[in-house]
């Protein structure tokens, strides 16, 4: 909490605390986590009546609310475009390590080529004058992978031969 | 709201044993950036099916405990959406950027916004931010804070209650010869992933907008809506969502602005209290939309009164991008 100009000291306490909850991901994102822990894959879901290709996988197509099964599964290339950006210049606490997420950076909608949804994520370019909506990304892949979504830490912006 | 401040009871500021509240029914309702607008329709609904007489609607928020960028991303998809996602702005910063590479909106034209709005806030004594004097330049020359997003495109962290009395039709004579009566009300969703939505299309706005309009026998908005109070979280946000209410055609949003159809002295002034962007208690936001509608429709705007007024809209947008509306009008609904 920061202090403004002209208030006196306040007495502070400061702990940082583990909050372990289970969240249940689904077979279809296993599926995604280990082909992209094991194969350096990535994987998203066609619907079966409409043919949408969701990437983050979901189980139900959000149009036709038809399931999809692991068999409905299909492998995506890592190249994507951008269809939004911004670069993150302001600080804030991130509930994910109780500590401050590191800023600048540069954060995106992207789609993935092959995929009719979009999925967030970071990309490697904090000066926002170098992106533009429809700029070419691909994913980056840890060498080690654990199998979440920090094994692909962020796209980078790729030029490609027309 | 408990989940911004990060404690339990959050009600217990308001004072809820020495307020009215004391030994009565309380119902509490959190829904995040809509926790007013949800407030003010579960009022409307409480009444108007007869199960109370009176009740008082209270929305409040004390930013600073807590953290509200932190308490948003809590509430997104913890293995898709939390690690990159920066609460509220970063979306709102996407969106401005595609609304902008589509339609060839301006910074400028944002910028407008906010000049606007923070000029009328200057007539409203309950507005947080008073910046009677703020120029274009202003704004453009702010901090960078998410690009294209600048510090004065964004609306302030506040402080802030507003309350509502809700009454039937007999208890309202008792209370007042004016008052203003809940014409329609609605609530869209539209939303598996944050990333379903590009946001300046905002489809709930359109949806539940239909959905009021047709209610109140509402046509033409800009002909027969007198007054809008939006709820705008960044400048960019009141241009592309004036185009989601139906004002204009999509892309059209910075040339009602330019035309002057939104100003104080236009055919539909929008945020005469000078909106979110001056004023943003995050648990009162969306009911200050809607108390601002009922102090036009009941005329007691003072200096940021807009002359007879016989209906507003008042609109609330919440974090799972829907949206939330309310017509309150001089006249009942027959």
């Amino acid at each position: 909490m920061s202090r403004k100009k002209g208030q006196e000291k306040i007495f502070e306490i400061k702990w940082k605390t583990d909050l372990p909850y289970r969240y249940s991901i689904g077979k279809l994102a296993v599926k995604f986590f280990e082909e992209l822990k094991k194969n350096k894959k990535i994987y998203g879901s066609k619907c079966p009546k409409c043919g949408k290709v969701n990437f983050p996988p979901r189980a139900v197509c959000a149009d036709c609310f038809v399931e999809m099964t692991l068999s409905d599964m299909v492998e995506l290339p890592p190249k994507g475009t951008l269809e939004g950006f911004t670069v993150v210049n302001y600080p804030f606490v991130d509930p994910q390590t109780g500590g401050m997420r590191p800023f600048p950076y540069g954060y995106a909608l992207l789609k993935l080529d092959g995929a009719d949804t979009y999925t967030m994520h970071f990309v490697n370019e904090t000066d926002y004058t170098k992106l533009k909506v429809g700029q070419r990304v691909e994913a980056v892949f840890k060498e080690e992978r654990e199998g979440n979504m920090g094994d692909i830490p962020y796209f980078k912006v790729i030029k490609e031969e027309e | 709201m408990d989940h911004f401040e990060g404690i339990n009871f959050s009600e217990m500021w308001c004072g809820i044993e020495s307020a009215p509240g004391y030994l009565k029914p309380v119902v509490k309702v959190a829904t995040g950036g809509t926790t007013g607008s949800s407030l003010a329709i579960c009022g409307y609904y409480n009444v108007a099916s007869g199960i109370y007489k009176n009740i008082l609607v209270i929305g409040w928020e004390k930013l600073n405990e807590g953290g509200a960028t932190t308490g948003i991303i809590t509430a997104f998809d913890p293995v898709w959406e939390r690690p990159s996602l920066a609460g509220a702005l970063g979306p709102l910063a996407l969106m401005a950027g595609m609304y902008s590479a589509k339609y060839g909106i301006t910074p400028e034209q944002a910028a407008k916004v906010t000049v606007k709005n923070r000029s009328n806030a200057a007539n409203n004594p309950f507005a947080h931010l008073q910046m009677p004097n703020i120029t274009i330049d202003y704004v453009m020359s702010s901090q960078m804070i998410s690009y294209p997003l600048r510090l004065h495109d964004v609306c302030p962290q506040s402080e802030g209650a507003c309350a509502i009395i809700y009454a039937n039709e007999e208890e309202t004579k008792k209370i007042t010869d004016n008052p203003a009566w809940v014409k329609s009300v609605a609530t869209s969703h539209y939303y598996t992933f944050g990333t379903d939505d590009k946001m300046y299309d905002l489809p709930t706005a359109t949806m539940a907008s239909k959905k009021v309009y047709k209610k109140a026998g509402i046509k033409d908005p800009i002909r027969d809506l007198d007054v809008a109070e939006i709820y705008e979280p960044t400048s960019w946000s009141e241009l592309a969502w004036t185009e989601a209410l139906g004002f204009a055609e999509p892309g059209q949003g910075g040339k009602l602005l330019d035309e002057g159809i939104t100003q104080m002295s236009g055919e539909l002034p929008v945020n005469p209290s000078g909106g979110v962007l001056s004023t943003n208690p995050i648990g009162a936001t969306a009911l200050v939309r809607v108390a601002e509608a009922a102090i036009q429709v009941m005329g007691r705007g003072e200096k940021r009164q807009i002359p007879d007024v016989e209906t507003a809209l008042a609109m609330g947008f919440g974090g799972s991008l829907w949206t939330e509306l309310l017509i309150l009008g001089k006249e009942k609904l027959r």
